[in-house]
């Protein structure tokens, strides 16, 4: 077995399996300097998180050292969010991420690893508020 | 106000700069090195530190949340990083109406560089509220 066959195999007995639960809650502050970060200034987000805030509140990808032994570097291929509810600041926030899959694709200078990371949000009265798919790649 | 195929929401441009990439790193905790370390961008083949998709993301939901105001809620969004974007270059959120069936709306949204080549298709889904 070759070595990138067996990064990729041991990958793949991750997925579906869930990640340990990150708890946050939507700071004031912390949302605050998101939306100076992003340069959006509408007066909403005073009280409501911005769209894409929840990937500042625990990490978007789990750390899979692993994976970077393939390739020299990441690329963020896309992001997909479903959303369920509105996230307010002060709610408590508990994420879970997973792995959802991972594959190989030729790319045009060689191959590259895909691996799609899904997290779900759920607030403090247990409703799941959002879900995420993201798409990492290793080039 | 009336919701029609192929409308165009108002246009979005940003200007964004290395400070506001760290700034971006610091407020999402995102410190993969490409983004503020230009030798270290250059060192994985990459012309300088480059933008974070999940800032050129966030852009996009700007665009989404401006036309949509308090007229109905955001249902999904997605979007796809085509190429890379560099600070000090003009970044262009634009976006128009793709469908309407009902309540139910969903908007084609992408960001230009400077020569006009997109660089991140999105899209994403409203419902308006009755």
């Amino acid at each position: 077995m070759s070595a990138v066959t067996s990064v990729i195999d041991r990958l793949r007995t991750r997925i579906g399996v869930d990640s340990a639960a990150i708890a946050a809650t939507v700071e004031a502050g912390h949302v605050r300097r998101f939306v100076a970060a992003i340069g959006d200034a509408n007066p909403r987000w005073e009280k409501e998180a911005p769209p894409t805030f929840l990937v500042a509140l625990a990490p978007a990808m789990l750390h899979l050292a692993e994976a970077e032994t393939y390739g020299k570097g990441w690329l963020n291929g896309g992001n997909r969010f479903e959303y369920f509810g509105p996230v307010m600041i002060g709610d408590n926030i508990t994420a879970t991420g997973r792995v959802a899959d991972v594959y190989e694709k030729p790319g045009s200078t060689g191959n590259l690893l895909f691996i799609i990371f899904e997290t779900d949000y759920v607030n403090q009265r247990g409703e799941l508020v959002a879900r995420l798919r993201g798409t990492a790649i290793r080039r | 106000m009336n919701v029609q195929v192929g409308q165009e929401l108002p246009e979005l441009v940003k200007h964004p700069t290395t400070r506001q990439l760290v700034q971006y790193a610091g407020a999402q905790g995102d410190f993969y090195e490409i983004h503020y370390d230009q030798e270290y961008a250059k060192s994985v083949g990459l012309p300088g530190v480059i933008l974070h998709g999940l800032l050129k993301a966030a852009f996009l939901g700007q665009l989404v949340t401006d036309w949509l105001g308090d007229r109905g809620s955001l249902k999904t969004f997605e979007v796809s990083y085509r190429g890379i974007d560099q600070p000090a270059h003009r970044y262009r959120c634009r976006g128009r109406v793709a469908k309407v069936d009902g309540e139910e709306v969903t908007l084609e949204v992408w960001g230009e560089d400077e020569t006009g080549n997109r660089t991140t298709l999105g899209s994403a889904t409203v419902r308006l509220h009755g």
